[in-house]
């Protein structure tokens, strides 16, 4: 590895771990707990198994960095929801908010995740493969 | 919540392995430079089926085998249809292909029962199975009986590839469902030395080694569960050969997805009762293959768990509040797994997808939460049924067949 792409690698993880921490601090301070774990799991999960995949790392960290938006963002609005629904119902909605919200988290995280994975595969793995009799 | 947990951490470690030792540890195996061709002898159950029976017969007679080391067993098993006829007149064109009629009286009872029919015509040293509606590969004997060469191999397990995925929403899903199960699950297991699991079709035995456990047993309904796990207590393992690729007609719709799927819960857990202690105890098997192998037996039981979980949980929380924080840690586990880590989790399917070049269809894993649900009241119903025949001491246990249309005809090229 040239030492040039070598410190453009560091930069880039540099600046994801950043952005990462952000997202994630910023989920705990204005979201939630519940939020902020599963930012976490989405990141350890797409870390460690898309980054063996094939594609660039630049494309890798940008599909990570994008994820980390969407959650936040994806979060932020149910919450809201939430606390307006709850509003209205009382405690009750508590209990239905605790099995709906990961449920939620889940359907972003998952639909990223298919998403993600389309968009890493390389031109030759498009090709559907029909390996009859190889 | 750890048994979650467990199932959880073990799908990402599968899908850890596959990605990152995809070719390594593959056993290879030969003898000389004279290629291992054992006699063969493949057993065909079949039961009303006109419509795929010609498809798979034509294959046997494509196989590149050595015709003479290879016969053909047809187990016409109680049909009222043209199946028999047709076996007849392969029969009589390929002098390697047996026929066995079976009558109402002895047949109909299932696939174990037919299968121990045919085997007691069997003469091949290795005995291979393939369901009515499977379309193997052409040199799918060479690669499943090359692993017998080893004395310690008891079975080997080819991969199984959906023939009609393209049909519809069920047969998609239920191709990305085998792609998690065969293309990550079970390959992981045979690169980690754990549990490759023999399923009904696509598969090799020894066949000294299935007469001495006494053939297939007829009362369980997950036959190929059992016989896999009689053979590891044996002290015999069983491979898994990725390449040997052999194409099925998936249920077509989710009536039939249900029928199948029953089936399948309870006679697994027929084999969870059957065997657990019994792995738990065993000396021929390592304690990574133990854990894992009781996983594997216990897997049906999960979705019934999750669903006394989503009703026990809040439950609980409206009866004694607990801490914010354990509760968001349970609701938060309960999900991930009942979501996405019913059988095969999200991330494991969609390595799998992506690593036969498969990206597509990764677009579809989100509607893995249809069958993961369906899952939920299949495995329950299953469990029901299985409590009622134990309690009333009735057999209730009788075999769903599934009926196959042949569609998957049209997506074979000539």
């Amino acid at each position: 590895m040239k030492e040039g792409e070598s410190k453009f690698n560091y930069l880039i993880f540099g600046f994801s771990a950043v952005w990462i921490a952000s997202c994630v601090f910023l989920s705990l301070l204005f979201i939630n707990e519940e939020s902020t774990i599963m930012l976490i799991v989405f990141n350890l999960l797409f870390a460690s198994l898309t980054f063996p995949l094939n594609g660039t790392l630049i494309r890798k960290a940008s599909l990570l960095l994008m994820g980390n938006i969407i959650g936040l963002f994806w979060n932020y609005l149910f919450s809201l929801f939430a606390y307006t629904v709850a509003h209205h119902l009382g405690e009750s909605f508590n209990v239905l908010y605790m099995i709906l919200s990961t449920f939620v988290n889940l359907v972003w995280i998952v639909s990223f995740w298919s998403i993600s994975l389309t968009a890493l595969a390389s031109s030759e793995n498009r090709k559907v493969r029909l390996r009859l009799d190889n | 919540m750890a048994l979650m947990i467990a199932y959880f951490v073990r799908h990402y470690i599968f899908t850890l392995t596959v990605l990152r030792k995809p070719q390594k540890h593959e056993r290879a195996v030969t003898v000389g430079k004279t290629p291992y061709q054992p006699t063969v002898s493949i057993l065909i159950p079949a039961r009303d089926e006109e419509k795929v029976i010609g498809r798979i017969l034509q294959r046997m007679t494509e196989l590149t085998y050595p015709k003479e080391k290879l016969q053909i067993i047809v187990i016409n098993d109680a049909s009222t249809d043209n199946t028999g006829k047709i076996a007849e007149q392969y029969s009589k064109t390929y002098g390697y292909i047996k026929v066995i009629h079976r009558d109402e009286k002895e047949g109909g009872r299932g696939k174990a029962s037919a299968l121990n029919a045919g085997l007691k015509h069997a003469n091949g040293e290795i005995i291979l199975c393939f369901d009515t509606d499977y379309y193997p590969q052409v040199n799918i004997v060479e690669k499943l009986v090359v692993g017998f060469a080893d004395q310690k191999v008891g079975g080997v397990q080819g991969r199984v590839v959906v023939l009609n995925e393209p049909q519809n929403l069920v047969t998609r899903l239920v191709a990305l469902e085998r792609m998690g199960g065969y293309r990550v699950d079970q390959h992981a297991r045979h690169v980690l030395g754990l549990v490759p699991q023999l399923g009904g079709t696509a598969v090799a035995i020894r066949r000294s080694l299935l007469e001495s456990l006494g053939g297939w047993d007829p009362s369980i309904l997950a036959e190929d569960t059992d016989l896999t796990f009689s053979i590891y207590l044996a002290g015999y393992k069983i491979l898994y050969i990725k390449d040997a690729e052999s194409y099925e007609e998936a249920v077509e719709s989710w009536k039939a997805y249900r029928k199948q799927r029953r089936r399948w819960a309870k006679g697994h857990m027929q084999c969870a009762f059957k065997h657990s202690l019994k792995v738990l105890k065993s000396n021929n098997l390592s304690l990574k293959e133990k854990i894992d192998g009781l996983l594997i037996l216990n897997v049906y039981f999960m979705p019934i768990l999750t669903i006394l979980s989503w009703i026990i949980g809040p439950l609980l929380f409206l009866l004694k509040p607990m801490q914010p924080l354990n509760a968001l840690l349970a609701s938060l586990l309960v999900s991930i797994y009942s979501f996405a880590g019913n059988f095969a989790p999200f991330f494991e399917v969609g390595i799998g997808a992506y690593l036969d070049g498969r990206t597509r269809i990764c677009w579809l894993i989100p509607l893995l939460i249809f069958t993961c649900l369906y899952n939920i009241v299949i495995c329950t119903e299953a469990f029901t049924d299985l409590l009622i025949s134990k309690i009333s001491r009735k057999n209730h246990l009788h075999w769903d067949k599934t009926v196959h249309s042949g569609n998957g005809n049209s997506y074979i090229m000539s």
